[in-house]
């Protein structure tokens, strides 16, 4: 190599380890990735004792990492580069057919937290017989794109199969309470049941389903004309695109507004503050889209209707309900909304004071195989 | 640490290059010693002091053999030796076999002694080769004794070296220690050579890694012949990929800071016999055991027994080596019974096969014995080689077969390509071709390692895989 040309190479390599060392130490510390949806790790404390176990260090470079300049554009590059490679998945999400990200979930139903799942849903069952018998009690699992949507996957991609894990479920529940949503969702395939860019199923999806679960709860059946179908985002880029860090397409979510706008409060995490709207639109103008209802996840969410009926829904659920729940504001008085991952009292006491007549626990069948707080439903 | 690491690009690299750049030439060494003992420490500060007194001892050891030397007194000098030897070897011995040796007792006798469950010192087997190598040849006056200690632990410690090789011997960097000149031309030959490395760790080997530990997950008994062996191939590169990354990181480091190091790896996977694979990987390892273990036991001028012996004895040691567990002692002597099978009976038959035959013939064994390394039971090594061989009855191949076969074919060709010298001698054609246009060639060239770099950056930055495959070593 000759002497201008080496020169040139240092010159090269200076300006790139020096230029993102001066970056990244200049680069102010964000607290929360709004494109990840959680808290970026921040600069750890010093202590000598920290050092010598050896937190400080493992600490100090999650710091790092996290708050590496430009991390987005780092992790898009990364997933552009794999597409380039003609690989058609990238950590565990499938690029499929008409720009759908599909999450595999792989792995997410061998493990033994998916079995005990299953058994602390049958017991629950059991422990609650007498006060949610036959009639007053239901289960919807609802199986995830990669499922349904198994014809838009990469050709030849064998993700593990859900029914067999949704096979076991019903096996170990009693028959009244199970109800197919994979069978109703199979019969619209012609339309949009999951979000491009998102894990949630859309809410149209959610209302086939929910004509179909009423009908089993005999609860009244309307039709999609009852609704005012209401289009309030089109640029939703959900939790999946974050994880890619690519822009492909942008999701739209519809809102099924009831006709006449029944009236009905809202009381979030047992505060005395009531609402009257479950939609959060301010949720439109940040990342997380999907906040839109409910306002993301709660721990329990109180719903009181004007609705001529006796029937008193306790719900346990993760978001799939969110969209899913509206509909039922018609024909309940009282809907409890529980999120066991963030409900920390005992549900126990809850039951015991909360008067239900019913039931129901509705969740995406991989959160549910992955979930680590079920067995709050035995608590 | 580990080179490939944003801790390591963006922290640590910058400030050693600031801090022995700015100090004055007689404090470069010391610079060195310093960082290389951050370097080391972090992560795991506690056996830093094992790496100092192991520094000590081969450093008094040294300075005694040499004296004795000097004094005549030929019989003190060999105590000496052999003082500082076994100290250096009890260490190793202690923290890295103690508790393989307790579960092999237990397990024989029954006795049921407790594990003392150490973790292993990082790095320990290679600094301890290198620190029996000065006081080895300071017996054997190969090499100069170094009376400067910051100098000396330089050596040990340097930080590009330190944990995963190659095995540098003092003697073939005594001079450097002591005069050498950094330039310009040498500091650009390491920056494209820590390049190559950081490429080839994070884009190919962590890849290649990520598509066997996604087979290695499956079950066993479901894998078909063809996705068994897509795993094990995976494993192959990944291993060499790692590996030579880590050496070319080390070499191009070295470079940066005016240092030689040896080569420690020559396209392995072009060999075409076992005995040339053996000359081409992880090259300072078996060039330490050719001059500590096989040639002192006489190497080949002996009777035949005594040779079979001293070529079993190396990879027995050798085996060893790589991990204290039984898999790696049948890995050894595996290598030590193709490698005499080669030298007394079919290599003069191997010798006539076209190329391709003996390539296959040796990749073939590479890989069986990959699959003996990697699988520490016997259990699952057996159960995985069965898979290779479709004992369990699952054909050929499957859907799944096909999606991770046309999933990894770019980074299969990559891999393959890699393991050869087509990209090197492409780069130097376009290089040859643009002779006269200086501009045109450096910039092509320096695109091509930014490009590189940044890539590897990007997958740094999103690392949801980066492991680091010598911690037993």
């Amino acid at each position: 190599m000759e002497k201008r040309e080496a020169w040139n190479t240092i010159l090269v390599f200076v300006i790139l380890i020096f230029g993102f060392t001066v970056a990244t130490i200049l680069k102010p510390s964000d607290d929360f990735s709004e494109t990840e949806n959680r808290s970026l790790a921040q600069m750890p404390k010093l202590t000598g004792q920290h050092i010598l176990d050896g937190t400080f260090e493992s600490d100090y470079e999650s710091y790092l990492t996290d708050q590496f300049i430009l991390r987005d554009a780092w992790i898009g590059l990364k997933t552009d580069v794999e597409r380039l490679a003609l690989k058609k998945e990238s950590k565990d999400i499938y690029f499929a057919d008409d720009d759908y990200l599909i999450e595999k979930h792989t792995g997410s139903f061998t493990t033994t937290q998916a079995e005990r799942n299953i058994q602390s849903l049958a017991q629950f069952f059991d422990t609650y017989q007498d006060t949610f018998p036959e009639g007053h009690r239901s289960v919807l699992l609802i199986p995830n794109a990669v499922d349904i949507l198994r014809d838009k996957l990469p050709a030849f991609a064998a993700p593990y199969d859900e029914e067999d894990y949704l096979a076991k479920a019903k096996a170990a529940l009693a028959d009244d309470l199970w109800v197919d949503a994979g069978a109703v969702l199979r019969q619209h395939m012609d339309t949009q049941l999951y979000y491009r860019t998102d894990h949630h199923w859309t809410t149209e999806a959610a209302f086939y389903v929910y004509q179909t679960w009423a009908d089993a709860q005999n609860l009244p059946v309307r039709d999609a004309e009852h609704y005012d179908i209401r289009t309030v985002t089109d640029a939703f880029e959900g939790t999946i695109q974050s994880k890619l860090g690519i822009h492909t397409v942008k999701d739209s979510i519809d809102l099924y507004l009831a006709e006449g706008d029944p009236f009905y409060t809202v009381q979030k995490n047992g505060s005395e503050e009531v609402d009257y709207s479950i939609y959060d639109y301010s949720a439109l103008d940040t990342k997380d889209k999907y906040a839109v209802f409910f306002g993301g996840n709660q721990a329990l969410v109180k719903i009181s209707t004007r609705a001529k009926s006796d029937r008193r829904f306790l719900v346990l659920q993760d978001s799939y309900a969110h969209c899913f729940l509206p509909f039922l504001f018609e024909d309940a008085s009282e809907i409890d909304v529980v999120d066991l991952r963030y409900y920390n009292q005992k549900l126990s006491d809850l039951i015991a004071e909360g008067n239900y007549t019913d039931v129901l626990v509705l969740y995406n069948v991989a959160g549910f195989a992955e979930d680590t707080s079920l067995a709050k439903l035995l608590g | 640490m580990v080179f490939s690491s944003l801790l390591f690009l963006f922290r640590f690299l910058p400030a050693v290059l600031i801090f022995y750049f700015l100090a004055p030439r007689k404090w470069r060494n010391l610079v060195l010693l310093l960082f290389s003992l951050v370097f080391y420490a972090w992560g795991e500060p506690v056996y830093i002091i094992l790496m100092l007194v192991s520094i000590l001892v081969s450093y008094t050891g040294g300075i005694l053999v040499d004296r004795f030397l000097r004094q005549g007194r030929e019989r003190s000098a060999r105590v000496a030796l052999i003082g500082s030897s076994v100290v250096s070897l009890s260490l190793l011995g202690f923290f890295k076999y103690a508790d393989f040796v307790i579960g092999t007792v237990n397990s024989l006798t029954g006795a049921g002694i407790e594990l003392l469950k150490l973790s292993l010192p990082i790095g320990i087997s290679f600094y301890t080769f290198q620190t029996m190598s000065y006081t080895i040849d300071v017996y054997r006056g190969e090499a100069k004794v170094q009376k400067n200690l910051i100098s000396f632990g330089a050596y040990v410690t340097m930080f590009p070296q330190l944990i995963a090789g190659p095995i540098v011997q003092y003697k073939t960097i005594d001079e450097q220690l002591r005069t050498r000149r950094e330039t310009a031309e040498q500091f650009a030959e390491g920056v494209h050579r820590f390049m190559i490395g950081l490429g080839k760790k994070v884009l190919l080997a962590n890849n290649a890694g990520a598509l066997w530990d996604s087979i290695q997950a499956m079950t066993c008994t479901e894998l078909p012949v063809l996705t068994a062996w897509m795993g094990l191939a995976a494993y192959t590169f990944q291993l060499y990929f790692d590996f030579s990354a880590y050496s070319d990181m080390a070499i191009g480091l070295g470079n940066m800071f005016g240092f030689h190091f040896l080569e420690n790896f020559n396209y392995p996977y072009i060999s075409k016999s076992i005995t040339e694979f053996w000359r081409r990987w992880h090259i300072s390892l078996s060039t330490w055991f050719r001059d500590y273990v096989y040639i002192p036991l006489g190497g080949n001028r002996v009777k035949r027994w005594k040779h079979v012996r001293n070529i079993l004895v190396v990879w027995l040691l050798t085996g060893i080596w790589h991990g204290a567990s039984w898999n790696f002692v049948a890995w050894g002597i595996y290598y030590g019974i193709l490698l005499l099978l080669e030298k007394f009976v079919f290599g003069k038959w191997l010798e006539k096969l076209p190329g391709v035959f003996r390539h296959i013939y040796c990749m073939f064994f590479v890989m069986l014995g990959w699959n003996l390394f990697v699988f520490e039971d016997f259990g699952s090594g057996l159960a995985y080689l069965k898979a290779l061989f479709g004992l369990y009855g699952q054909g050929f191949g499957n859907r799944e077969t096909i999606y991770l076969l046309y999933n990894n074919a770019v980074l299969l060709v990559l891999l393959i390509l890699g393991s050869t010298h087509i990209p090197a001698r492409l780069g130097q054609w376009i290089c040859r071709k643009l002779e006269d246009q200086e501009v045109v060639r450096t910039t092509l060239r320096n695109l091509f390692y930014v490009g590189i770099f940044l890539l590897s950056v990007a997958f740094l930055v999103d690392a949801s895989y980066n492991p680091f495959l010598y911690f037993r070593f």
